[in-house]
């Protein structure tokens, strides 16, 4: 099975080229404007949510557009579970993150023909047509990083990008249908699993936001192997007992964990264990921040996972077989019943999370920070992500240079505080290091004030009496440069004071 | 200590530290917790303890400066600032900084009959009205607000559009686009605005009351990334106002270094209050904590007047004035930052209560296990 993602603008072609390659395949195909009226049915303002969204973005435009991702991804998903699935709309190509068998396809149309096109279309002089496309592209440009946090022209975001210049469409998609046959496009347990996860979660969503005794909670809720986690602020706990409920009798989920936390922390790393040094740092953090932690497992291409089947009609693994697929490189390898789960020490992780309600959920990704994006993105946002020990099977130095470029990365991306596993202690925990910086910082402002004060005759003669007369510009310039170095000093004792506490 | 109150400058005992480093606590706390510099509070707050206007505005900026490097740092770290846009308003701000200095030292030298108590006067009032107005104007916006909001306790459809709309339909070239703030906007839009916030950072040392609503309102920017790029833009206006007030001889290094105490633990305890107070609260506590601030300073009008000349009354009625006014700051100052502090300590006891996890098997979904811990401490 291939999911084609064709992402289209208006007079951009986007349709054309899918209902031809639907013609071509007599694959079902789904179109924005077709989501956009079963969004409507549904209660989801979707009129509203694109107005406001370019006017102002408020906290009820943001559980709005989080109602609308759902719904459509829930859609898309029901469809794509069943067979080949062809999908065109602004910014298709960002839909169902992470699925590693569809298609993200790109278009690029001349402006003239786009210009000709909204002249005979709505009727405009050219100009206008011109500027009314224009004005078009900048609020759909906005839409694509408001609703999925994403640039529109990041080539990374596309598998295949056609220039409609001198191609026909036919042509187009007839390469298309190729493509679709390429292993690399096939549907493969692992993807069918993220799909169904996808699936729950939006489902989920949609649930709890539609669902009277729940609509009010501001909840964060992701899905891994059928295990449902939702989290909720400390001020909405009362509404917390009425989840488990609302999300009963839901298809594909086997169990829901419901946390309670202020914010969430990401943590990455390759193999997880509850006595190491990284799992105590980061349980100290969520503690003090009253955070629940997310556990990423992020495998390097062409590493094998097993994750567990699950039996789609009770929706629970079906443990008296043991039966697990064995994944290689995001791809089926084996299929062996006698296969010990190996999850890197997730499992074990999570219940030591549960156990102290600090469970933010887990997921599993192969590859590399596209991946880690594709999957966080569709999550939300985070107060901290730490990237702890990765590219385990590289040496030393490799590793720590390309742990490094992966932080730089998602940064920049996230727009999120990411750091190493190695800065958490540096910055935010206190231990030995953080004391003597403390006691060295307190000695020197101690000697600054001190002396400022034992001084001040001669400190303000400086600044404004008869020794500032004749030396004006380096009384300014001694002020421009001692200002900084005490707020440096002061602020770096007053930090490590309020870390040393548990405040910040 | 004679040397210096011929300098203008006050005589700084273990009592009047003590008060400098509280005006910082409370002025730190209202910092963080508004998201303004707090200046509204520690300006007047020095010049009630007999420091000048421009003195108490010079040393302001002078130690704003050095705590917007801190925190804009932190801000940068977030993704919340533009620098494209603090350097287009940076180049504005500057002549507005340069403006406010230049009015400041003349009202200063020039009124008051140039020596004596009176001295400053001119400046002082002038500093006062400026004062008034603006804070009046944006304390009576933000009460304004909330009670349109319908006093549902959220941020509800959040700061109003319409000017921002109008500004970024003008298209008067040149427009200059603002990738980080995601908007665009006429140069000589933006050359208002930098001018108007400079001049009031220059004047009162409060920029950041006219900045950030310009960015959010006019410009149409973010809250979050106006708030980070007015903290960017203050660490070099304040640069720059530091620079200039030090040359003309108006910075009081000591009040700055005492502010410094009580403002950059004052400003964490702020920012952590803003996390735990819904966002109606915050905007209440805000607007009359401005309001109180406000009357205490048009209650100290009066006495510039006389020193002026303007009016007449026995000036042994100044002291009453001022500790009307000391009064009407401290209460505010006082009684806002302890609302914010009984809820940062309570969020701070609770938070270690926030422990919690169900984990529901759904084959069993009648039998709820509660994987439960509620530790404390």
């Amino acid at each position: 099975m291939t999911i084609v993602m064709i992402s289209n603008r208006y007079q951009g072609s986007g349709e054309d080229l899918a209902r031809t390659l639907a013609a071509k395949t007599r694959w079902p195909m789904l179109t924005r404007s077709e989501m956009q009226d079963q969004a409507r049915k549904q209660g989801i303002k979707i009129g509203r949510l694109e107005t406001s969204m370019i006017k102002r973005q408020t906290e009820k435009l943001a559980r709005e557009k989080e109602l609308y991702i759902a719904m459509l991804t829930a859609a898309l998903c029901e469809k794509a579970r069943e067979d080949n699935l062809i999908y065109t709309g602004r910014a298709g190509h960002l839909l169902l993150p992470g699925v590693s068998h569809r298609i993200r396809v790109g278009l690029t149309v001349p402006m003239d023909i786009r210009i000709e096109r909204t002249v005979r279309a709505l009727k405009l002089t050219p100009d206008k047509a011109e500027n009314y496309l224009y004005q078009l592209d900048e609020d759909v440009e906005r839409w694509i990083r408001y609703v999925h946090n994403a640039d529109n022209h990041d080539p990374d975001a596309f598998d295949l990008f056609f220039n409609l210049e001198k191609m026909t469409l036919s042509n187009a998609a007839d390469i298309l249908c190729n493509m679709a046959e390429q292993p690399n496009f096939q549907s493969t347990p692992s993807s069918i699993a993220l799909l169904d996860d996808l699936y729950i979660s939006s489902q989920a969503k949609l649930r709890l936001a539609f669902d009277e005794r729940t609509q009010a909670a501001d909840l964060q809720v992701q899905a891994d192997n059928g295990v449902i986690t939702v989290t909720y602020p400390p001020h909405q706990e009362a509404i917390s007992k009425y989840i488990p409920d609302v999300l009963a009798d839901l298809d594909y989920c086997r169990e829901i964990v419901c946390t309670m936390a202020e914010t969430n922390i990401l943590w990455v790393q390759e193999r997880f264990t509850p006595e190491s040094e990284n799992y105590q740092q980061i349980i100290h953090l969520a503690q003090r921040w009253g955070a629940a932690i997310e556990l990423m497992r992020l495998l390097p291409p062409g590493e094998n996972i097993k994750i567990p089947a699950i039996n789609n009609s009770t929706g629970t693994p079906d443990s008296n077989r043991r039966h697990y697929l064995s994944v290689a490189g995001c791809g089926v390898e084996d299929d062996d019943p006698d296969a010990e789960l190996d999850d890197g020490g997730l499992g074990r992780v999570q219940e030591e999370l549960i156990h102290l309600g600090r469970c933010g959920g887990q997921h599993t990704v192969c590859g590399g920070h596209d991946k880690i994006l594709e999957q966080v993105q569709a999550n939300g946002s985070y107060a901290l992500v730490v990237i702890g020990d990765i590219f385990l099977s590289k040496g030393h130095s490799a590793r720590t240079r390309r742990t490094r470029e992966l932080v730089l990365h998602i940064r920049d991306r996230l727009k999120a505080p990411t750091i190493t596993a190695d800065e958490l202690k540096s910055r935010f925990l206190f231990g030995p290091r953080q004391a003597l910086t403390l006691v060295g910082f307190v000695a020197l402002v101690f000697l600054i004030y001190w002396l400022v004060f034992t001084n001040q005759g001669q400190v303000m003669d400086f600044l404004s009496g008869s020794m500032h007369q004749h030396h004006k510009w380096l009384a300014a310039v001694s002020v421009f440069f001692f200002i900084p170095i005490i707020a440096y000093l002061y602020g770096t004792v007053t930090d490590l004071i309020l870390k040393l506490i548990n405040v910040d | 200590m004679h040397e210096l109150l011929s300098m203008n400058f006050i005589d700084i005992n273990l009592a009047v530290a003590l008060q400098v480093i509280l005006l910082g606590f409370i002025g730190g706390i209202l910092s963080g917790f508004i998201g303004s510099g707090g200046a509204f509070f520690m300006t007047p707050g020095m010049m009630n303890l007999g420091v000048d206007g421009v003195i108490a505005v010079a040393s302001n900026i002078t130690h704003k400066f050095g705590k917007a490097m801190v925190g804009s740092r932190k801000h940068a770290a977030a993704g919340n600032v533009d620098k494209k846009l603090a350097a287009f308003m940076l180049g504005t701000a500057i002549i507005g900084i340069q403006v406010a200095v230049a009015i400041n030292s003349y009202l200063f030298n020039e009124s008051g009959g140039g020596h004596g108590a009176a001295k400053g006067a001119g400046a002082n009032l002038y500093i006062s009205l400026v004062f008034a107005f603006i804070l009046t104007f944006v304390a009576v916006s933000m009460l304004r607000d909330v009670l349109k909001s319908g006093g549902n306790g959220e941020a509800g459809d959040g700061p109003s559009m319409k000017i921002a709309e109008f500004f970024s339909r003008l298209n008067l070239p040149p427009v200059i686009k603002f990738e980080v703030a995601d908007t665009k906007v006429s140069l000589w839009v933006l050359m208002v605005v930098g001018i108007a916030t400079g001049y009031l950072a220059g004047t009162i040392g409060v920029g950041g009351f006219i900045g950030v609503p310009a960015m959010i309102y006019i410009i149409g920017v973010p809250t979050a990334v106006a708030t980070g790029t007015e903290l960017f833009l203050a660490l070099f206006m304040g640069g720059y106002g530091a620079l200039s007030y030090a040359y003309q001889g108006f910075v009081d290094l000591r009040l700055s270094m005492l502010l410094y105490l009580g403002s950059l633990i004052g400003i964490h305890l702020g920012v952590y209050g803003v996390k735990v107070v819904k966002e109606k609260y915050i905007r209440v506590v805000t607007s009359l904590i401005i309001l109180l601030c406000v009357i205490s300073r048009v209650i100290a009008i009066p006495v510039y007047l006389r020193q002026l000349g303007f009016i007449s009354f026995e000036a042994d009625w100044d002291r009453y004035f001022n500790i009307a006014s000391k009064f009407f700051l401290f209460a505010s100052g006082i009684s806002g930052a302890l609302v914010i502090l009984a809820k940062v300590v309570h969020a701070y006891l609770h938070r270690r209560k926030i422990q919690k996890t169900l984990l529901i098997h759904k084959s069993e979904k009648s039998a709820i296990s509660p994987a439960e811990s509620a530790r404390a401490g």
